[in-house]
């Protein structure tokens, strides 16, 4: 299948610009996320390359052709919506069958294909009912079929999950991965939920206020976010202002306490004041595991989690997250004790923003 | 004021009652006397006094034999009818697409606002004053058949009046037409954005949307409302008779004059005849709730 | 919907106005026509000098009012009731409220005027006969228009959060539901006001003064008039719709008595 170039693409309602310098290149086969708060502009681009709103700047590009002008029901591409938008007065089977239908397809053609489509997302005997008599999760899954029925080139995903229940959101996405990734179809998916995005991306995009902040995989957005916003936005985190202690030993400073990072400091000096982050997985009690950096702190609160316990610290005049792994045999320090914590130097994270 | 007392003394449930004799009962008593007292009791008498010789007061059923076999009778059936039917599609279809203009059809929002504006008005006009207004219209000295004798063109010569059948439909239009934008609004409104959007997504033109998608969706509520539309017409009477002078036998004009006691006339015909219109009315109405329950389903 | 049908939209929405608005220009101009030859507002002047006029088109006026607030303290809390705990009884209360609509008014009236024409039920002079007997004709737009807003908006919910911050019955029906119904409301007032300004014959056999059996009268007596009374009701009848729409902004996608 094809691959989709999004250049220079901005939009612009009335006064407010709600994307802008949008590029992206997607390859073939590949699941990219948009990723964002409300109001992000993630929708509005997906709708961009949908053909349901035109980029006031920027062009659209589908393996060679441009697409920029072309009317919604002429581009091929495949769109998965919120809110379902099955068609009440049809049954499933017509839903599914609705793009071939309109291609003017043969009967047996399309019987056939709905009839793959329907075992594709498990709902073979589903086929003369109607949406309404189905549920929530069901229904998305017949959107999801009814997509793909018409071959697009490419599938397109508005938040698709949630209006569902948390378990489902769970399995459903994964199907949809699974069913991506079987078909080799290049999708983009649009989300608000970090952790759906990080789950089941090749790579995220991740955008704010209409601009992207930064793409990647979800192993790179994660660990080496590029902006205050990405590192805050995904994962939880652990940010504080720090000052330049030692520029060749890449000492810092917070509040007095000295620690050391593996990031590169370059054209700084000494006394800058600079942004730091730290993940609350990479710190550890000292008495677990030693690493590069060492120093005290007061226990706050400790949160049982399920699989992780979250310890409240206070270091200095800051509070620090740190997650450790649930382990019924280590005893947890009480509240108001003062311990020593631990982190590697490739923990502690400069931030650009 | 008693009943709403007595409910604001009750502690209230958390979850609606299941079907039992919760106070909520006495909450639709105000509704209930009211109802009984105004108009199922009178409306009763209807039923009552078909069957009851005027002068006797005896039980009888030559009123309704009369009229299963009167032809005049029958006849103004058959005209209040083919009215009603003539108006209901044509007001129907033309409110229907006025109001999808107005709703979907790109047009200015300020566009929507104001027809709605305009069609509750308009539904004043109905009557007296409507018959007047076109009569002030398209009467042999009306303003607008002035202005086409003007131009060469008197369409009193071609046959036309207003004061027959057709005249009649033309005037009955005008109400009728906005009663079907009023009411198909909202289910216009029911159509969701994303069912248009999802059909183009697969290929579909507006066209091919409209025939496959938004139009039989719409479809009951289209038909529901054009049978209100029927009911409507079926039973109105000022406007004809302002305009014709009872000329035209629809059955609430000859319903009219038997019930004045026209020197020809019969109280007992009249009954009977207004028995008949119930009886018609009361199957369209059960076509139209079934109708009404589909489109619920589909536009909730 | 594209480009290529917003051509089409205009083509209805014109001959929609031109369909509207030709009766009321027409009535208009043979208003203005009271003087030979000239165009004036003589027939104008000549109604606003009679005092019958005045005094039929007032009392019609009045009439709709108290038959929209009689509707709305009738119908609203039956709506409501219904929906919230009653469902059960939707099927005949609708019934009731369509009858109206089955049966010709000119029979009703009849049957009006015999059952209250009789002790103990002898109210037939009263205009406590005519108030209801118009809510009853409009009851079932009105109550269609209520039942339609009651849908859209999510009564259950509305009705326990304020009970949970304890209010009676009162306040909920008129501070929290009444307020959030308020468009569709409207527009079943408009019906209804509609209904009762252009209704004949219930107020020419209840003997009561009103704006319709006047105007008919008229039409046997004058020509030019009775279409200046036409106009002038037309115009206020705008006018007092166009109040009661200023009240009720801020609600958008309920005006329509919606069935």
């Amino acid at each position: 299948m094809t691959h989709l170039t999004l250049t220079d693409i901005s939009k612009q309602f009335a006064q407010t610009t709600v994307v802008q310098d949008f590029n992206l290149d997607v390859k073939s086969g590949e699941f990219v996320s948009f990723l964002g708060p409300s109001g992000c502009g993630k929708t509005t681009t997906l709708r961009m390359i949908a053909g349901f709103e035109t980029p006031t700047t920027g062009r659209v590009m589908l393996g060679d052709v441009d697409i920029t002008d072309k009317a919604p029901n002429q581009r091929n591409i495949g769109m998965v919506f919120q809110a379902y938008a099955l068609f009440p007065n049809m049954t499933v089977a017509q839903n599914i069958g609705f793009g071939m239908q309109i291609n003017k397809e043969s009967k047996s053609a399309i019987k056939q294909r709905v009839d793959e489509m329907l075992t594709m997302i498990h709902l073979e005997q589903k086929g003369n009912s109607y949406p309404s008599q189905l549920s929530g999760g069901q229904q998305q899954r017949v959107a999801l079929a009814r997509a793909l029925a018409n071959r697009p080139k490419v599938l397109l995903l508005d938040e698709p999950l949630s209006a569902l229940d948390a378990k489902i959101r769970v399995s459903l996405r994964a199907e949809i991965r699974a069913i991506q990734k079987k078909l080799g179809i290049t999708a983009i998916y649009v989300t608000h939920d970090q952790e759906e995005a990080l789950s089941i991306s090749d790579r995220i995009v991740v955008m704010f206020e209409g601009k992207i902040e930064q793409v990647g995989t979800p192993f790179e957005i994660y660990n080496f976010p590029q902006t205050a916003f990405v590192a805050s936005f995904v994962g939880t985190l652990n940010t504080t202002d720090a000052e330049i202690f030692n520029l060749s030993k890449k000492l810092i400073k917070i509040d007095g306490v000295q620690l050391e990072t593996a990031e590169d400091l370059g054209g700084r000096k000494k006394g800058d004041k600079i942004k730091i982050a730290i993940r609350p997985e990479r710190l550890n009690f000292a008495s677990v595991e030693k690493k590069a950096n060492v120093f005290d702190c007061t226990i706050e609160n400790i949160t049982f989690l399920g699989s992780v316990v979250r310890v409240q610290v206070k270091v200095g005049s800051n509070r620090f997250n740190m997650d450790t792994f649930n382990n019924p045999f280590l005893e947890l320090p009480k509240i108001g004790a003062k311990e020593q914590i631990t982190c590697s130097r490739e923990a502690v994270l400069i931030l650009n923003s | 004021m008693t009943v709403i007392n007595s409910i604001e003394r009750g502690a209230p449930p958390a979850r609606p009652a299941s079907p039992k004799f919760s106070w909520a009962w006495l909450g639709l008593t105000p509704f209930f006397i009211f109802s009984l007292l105004f108009l199922l009791y009178p409306a009763s008498i209807l039923g009552v006094r078909s069957f009851q010789d005027t002068k006797t007061h005896a039980f009888t059923i030559k009123y309704i034999v009369q009229l299963l076999h009167d032809p005049y009778l029958l006849g103004a059936y058959g005209i209040s009818i083919k009215i009603s039917i003539i108006t209901a599609l044509g007001g129907g279809l033309f409110g229907f697409l006025l109001a999808y203009s107005a709703i979907r059809g790109g047009l200015p929002s300020f566009m929507r606002s104001s027809l709605m504006t305009f069609c509750g008005v308009a539904s004043n006009f109905a009557g007296v004053p409507l018959a007047f207004a076109f009569i002030a219209l398209l009467s042999p000295s009306g303003e607008l058949t002035r202005i086409l004798i003007k131009l060469g063109f008197n369409p009193y010569f071609h046959g036309f009046t207003l004061y027959t059948f057709w005249g009649l439909s033309l005037v009955y239009m005008y109400f009728q037409f906005p009663l079907m934008v009023l009411i198909i609004a909202p289910a216009i409104d029911g159509l969701r954005r994303e069912w248009l959007e999802a059909a183009e997504n697969l290929g579909a033109s507006s066209f091919q949307y409209w025939r496959y998608v938004a139009f039989p969706i719409l479809l009951p509520a289209i038909l529901g409302t054009m049978i209100l539309l029927f009911g409507n017409s079926f039973g109105a009477f000022a406007t004809a008779q302002a305009l014709t002078g009872g000329q035209i036998n629809l059955v609430t004009i000859v319903i009219g004059s038997q019930l004045r006691g026209d020197v020809l006339g019969d109280p007992g015909v009249g009954y009977a005849l207004a028995l008949g219109m119930v009886f018609i009315m009361a199957i369209a109405i059960v076509i139209r709730t079934i109708l009404q329950r589909q489109t619920e389903r589909w536009l909730r | 919907m594209r480009r290529g049908n917003v051509v089409w939209s205009w083509f209805w929405m014109i001959l929609g106005i031109l369909y509207f608005f030709l009766p009321l220009l027409a009535t208009f101009l043979f208003s203005l026509r009271a003087k030979l030859g000239v165009l004036s507002f003589t027939a104008y002047v000549n109604i606003f000098s009679d005092p019958n006029f005045i005094y039929n088109f007032s009392y019609s006026v009045l009439w709709a009012l108290l038959t929209i607030i009689a509707g709305i303290l009738i119908l609203v809390p039956t709506a409501y009731l219904i929906r919230l705990r009653l469902p059960q009884f939707r099927t005949p209360v609708e019934f009731i409220t369509l009858l109206p609509f089955v049966i010709p008014v000119i029979v009703y009236v009849f049957s009006l005027v015999r059952t209250f024409s009789q002790p103990p039920l002898l109210i037939v002079d009263s205009p406590v006969l005519l108030i209801a007997a118009y809510t009853v004709l409009s009851m079932p737009y009105m109550y269609s228009a209520v039942d339609t807003g009651l849908r859209a908006i999510d009564v259950r919910t509305l009705t326990e959060a304020s009970q949970s911050l304890g209010a009676g019955w009162g306040t909920i029906l008129f501070r929290v539901i009444l307020p959030n119904i308020r468009a569709a409301i409207l527009s079943g007032a408009f019906l209804s006001f509609a209904i009762v300004i252009g209704e004949l014959i219930l107020a020419e056999y209840l003997v009561k003064p009103a704006f319709a059996p006047y105007m008919n009268y008229m039409m046997q007596q004058k020509a030019y008039e009775p279409a200046a009374m036409a106009i002038v009701s037309f115009a206020l009848t705008w006018a007092c719709m166009g109040i009661i729409q200023f009240v009720g902004r801020g609600q958008q996608g309920q005006i329509a008595a919606g069935h």
